[in-house]
């Protein structure tokens, strides 16, 4: 009886000792960034951090060629802190930009990966201002490719991350043709008639965005503006 | 000599030893051939293959289906609230990606079908019985793959029972395409209307020819709007690459020619008709309408296919009773009230003063500013009433059946719902705050003292409306169903003979197809019935109006986003409105103005385009094409 006791104690210890291995696997020791950059003009492409374009990215060596997913900044800039030192296979899809083919990319300590791409549409001499009650947007549209502008818009938020899935208040308009580089096209948010989300002297961001027919594509913005109303 | 007897025995007893007394069978279970050898068995077997059908009835959730057993409390969040329909008293969720998964019991199902299907050939049963089994499995198995294609594009189509002989790999199906599967759907439909008959001898809730062509109807027009819709939302992968999802828009044609086949069938059997066709007045109207959802069986000309809910318990139940009724009327449940009818679907019923439009409900006298949800402004000139649903006159009858309106009597009871009220110095007091006193009377935010007095925004527990409206459609209004799990026992109607008439004027105006003067009979029998008096053309808005108002609540709204692949342009940074009521005291008697607004405490919601399909679970064991962006 005595030894059952001592036994007991001692096969515990033992089962204790054997069930945990040590998690000595290394962690992530790499990090990846990099801007969507225009191949034509050098300036990056201005970008939606939810439901925008992505960056895929498939790490070699493991047979279940797993797709990975990074989201991009509202400025085009991506960041991954957390990746392992490894080979990938990285590419942007279903972007505002014409698609770019698979890279295989080598990733060690910081590795800086810029895409240059053919944004669909570039929108330019953006002017956003309070007239009066109203917030007015103009702004000209240069595309890139044959299709036809979808729609186009002008988005407020209270936060920087303005744009088209971040927005309270929108203005937008389908002009479903293929746009006129010449032409000044003209958005405008009533103030008054969205009081409950524009209060009259806080602050706001304003992004004009446009959208090209392509399957999958993603808005072309400039940079947000702030007002203050 | 003793020794010698013995040993002569001992061949005896060896003899005995070999028989079979030791191979027992269990006695608390029925064995496969006893269960097929019996026609009672059989039966069994398919009362159990019936109960698992993915019927979307009063148990369908978010969750699954026969929400009914163990604990089903889900907070009453039913699938009309991911929709623009409705939403949930507390519960502002969208739709999760876990959500209306239905992987592994649709292929238990299919197993369970398979097993009966393979045995049909070596049962000793007439020839009657052999064809009427013969189409009910296939009906049951084009029901189920029906639930699949919906929600996952091409499966892999397992037309017998997998054996394992120890080889994983041999077990594992890839995908079909979507074309392919939805054409297995068809075929099935097919074989199910060849070999069933009319109707059960005892008139028993089981598959029949009618049955079968209903279920053709729906599942050929979902296939056909997938291919004429699936472009306006475009997607890519290798699901896409290799076909597993999508339809070639060339195969629109041939489904909706199915679509109107099928329902055509049903309309000219002569076996069907509306019930109540033709009501005296849009009250007797609404009063049809309504008994028709609180028992169907006392419209067996309109329902085809009925699922019953025989008696209060776990999985013979439902909850429908305790989690909708409006508060005031809660019969002691705790948590009453949690469907919210939105001002959204109320403004798409139209008006008797001006049919054959959608009616969005106007506030003001101006009248131009049903755009404007800000909420209250003392600046406008408000419409007021008397009667708290006064501004829902003239509104559609079915409104009035599906929705419990303002003021108006539920139970024996009138149940308030107010938003709070305008001050006399036209100020507003809204969703809450102390009661006032003016002209000498008091007056409470909510229009009543006590909180089991009103029915609406009150927050407390997440039992008041928040949309100014509480629910009806299939509620009984005489029984007061006990405050406990699944005591509720009203049927569901799976197939309508109005589902039908949609089914048949959608199709042919989407296909331009067909008889386009039936296909306005068919809408206009339906509005006709609901009190409208004056015909309106076969267009696809007034078909899809129609759908919206008169299949409210029947779990098809969500269905209908899909296929026509307009989810993604509903719910894109969108919120729902509330209409909500509110007493003026600015004026003496107080009168009731509403107020448009978007519903409180809820966030926009957003649909994506890969939520058109639901994502395959367990691609790492099963080796399958997961769907795009999973």
């Amino acid at each position: 009886m005595k030894k059952i006791k001592l036994y007991i104690p001692v096969f515990l210890l033992v089962l204790t000792v054997i069930a945990c291995k040590i998690d000595n696997y290394p962690a992530t020791d790499a990090q990846l960034y990099g801007t969507f950059l225009d191949a034509e003009t050098n300036e990056p492409v201005e970008q939606d951090i939810i439901r925008g374009s992505t960056i895929e990215f498939i790490e070699h060596g493991y047979a279940s060629q797993t797709k990975q997913v990074m989201i991009v900044k509202n400025d085009g800039t991506y960041r991954n802190n957390l990746i392992f030192a490894n080979t990938y296979t990285i590419t942007p899809v279903r972007g505002n930009f014409v698609p770019t083919e698979p890279q295989e990319v080598t990733v060690k300590g910081e590795t800086q990966l810029d895409f240059k791409v053919q944004p669909y549409i570039r929108v330019k001499d953006v002017k956003i201002e309070k007239v009066g009650t109203k917030v007015v947007a103009t702004f000209k549209l240069q595309q890139t490719v044959i299709n036809k502008v979808k729609k186009i818009g002008l988005y407020a938020h209270p936060e920087p991350a303005v744009g088209e899935p971040i927005r309270t208040v929108l203005a937008d308009q389908e002009i479903n043709t293929v746009s006129d580089p010449n032409k000044i096209y003209r958005l405008e948010i009533d103030v008054p008639s969205n009081s409950s989300n524009l209060k009259t002297g806080n602050q706001y961001f304003f992004r004009v965005g446009a959208l090209i027919d392509a399957p999958e594509s993603k808005f072309n913005y400039a940079k947000a503006v702030r007002l203050t109303l | 000599m003793k020794l010698f007897r013995c040993i002569l025995l001992l061949p005896v007893l060896f003899s005995l030893s070999c028989g079979d007394v030791l191979d027992k069978q269990p006695l608390d279970k029925l064995q496969g051939e006893n269960l097929f050898s019996n026609p009672e068995g059989v039966k069994l077997y398919m009362a159990n293959l019936y109960y698992q059908l993915p019927i979307e009835d009063f148990t369908f959730f978010r969750q699954g289906f026969n929400w009914n057993t163990g604990d089903p409390n889900n907070g009453g969040f039913a699938p009309a609230m991911v929709t623009d329909e409705a939403v949930h008293t507390e519960f502002g969720d969208f739709i999760g990606n876990d959500d209306f998964q239905w992987w592994d019991q649709g292929y238990k199902l299919i197993r369970d079908t398979n097993i009966l299907i393979d045995i049909i050939p070596t049962l000793s049963v007439s020839e009657d019985e052999t064809k009427a089994l013969v189409g009910e499995s296939a009906f049951i198995r084009a029901y189920a793959y029906f639930a699949l294609a919906k929600r996952y594009g091409g499966v892999p189509l397992i037309t017998s029972v997998q054996k394992y002989e120890g080889d994983v790999e041999s077990l594992k199906v890839p995908r079909s395409t979507e074309k392919e599967t939805w054409d297995f759907v068809l075929k099935e439909c097919d074989v199910a209307i060849q070999n069933l008959a009319e109707s059960w001898p005892g008139g028993e809730r089981r598959a029949t020819k009618w049955v079968a062509y209903a279920l053709k109807s729906r599942v050929a027009l979902h296939a056909a709007s997938l291919s004429k819709y699936g472009e306006r939302a475009p997607i890519s992968g290798t699901a896409v690459d290799q076909k597993l999802v999508g339809l070639d828009k060339s195969a629109a044609a041939e489904y909706y020619k199915a679509a109107i086949e099928a329902s055509e069938t049903l309309i000219n059997s002569g076996k069907f008709s509306l019930y109540k066709p033709s009501p005296a007045s849009p009250e007797e109207a609404a009063e049809n309408y309504r008994k028709l959802f609180e028992d169907p069986n006392i419209a067996l000309n309109e329902v085809i296919f009925i699922k019953g809910f025989a008696r209060p318990g776990a999985g013979t139940g439902h909850n429908y009773g305790i989690w909708y009724q409006p508060n005031q009327t809660a019969n002691g449940w705790p948590h009453p009230g949690r469907m919210n009818p939105t001002l959204d679907l109320i403004d798409a019923y139209e008006s008797y003063t001006d049919p054959g439009k959608s009616a969005p409900v106007m506030t003001t006298e101006a009248g131009n500013d049903i755009n404007d949800y800000n909420g209250f402004s003392a600046s406008k000139n408000y419409k007021r009433y008397d009667d708290p649903a006064g501004i829902y006159k003239d509104k559609d009858a079915r409104l009035w059946a599906t929705a419990v309106l303002p003021g108006t009597a539920w139970k024996g009871q009138k149940i308030i719902i107010q938003a709070g009220f305008i001050k006399p110095d036209g100020s507003a007091q809204l969703f809450g705050g102390e009661p006032i006193t003016a002209n000498g009377k008091t007056y409470y935010p909510f229009g009543a003292a006590d909180r089991t007095q009103y029915s609406g925004f009150d927050t407390w527990g997440g039992n008041n409306t928040r949309t100014g409206v509480s629910f009806k459609k299939f509620l009984n209004e005489g029984v007061n169903v006990a405050p406990g799990w699944n005591q509720t026992v009203s049927d569901w109607a799976d197939f309508r003979y109005a589902e039908i008439l949609l089914i048949y004027a959608e199709a042919i105006v989407e296909s331009g197809s067909g008889k386009i003067e039936e296909g306005a009979k068919a809408l206009n029998d339906i509005r006709r019935r609901a009190g409208h008096t004056k015909d309106i053309p076969l267009t696809i808005d007034n078909v899809i109006r129609e759908r919206r108002v008169e299949l409210a609540f029947e779990n098809k709204r969500f269905w209908d986003l899909v296929r026509r692949r307009e989810y993604h342009t509903l719910f894109n940074n969108s919120v729902r409105h509330a209409l909500i009521p509110v007493l003026d005291l600015r004026v003496s008697p107080a009168k009731y103005i509403f107020i448009r607004q978007t519903i409180q405490r809820l966030n926009p919601a957003t649909f994506d385009y890969k939520q058109y399909y639901r994502y395959i679970p367990g691609v790492g064991s099963n080796g399958l094409v997961q769907n795009p962006q999973y």
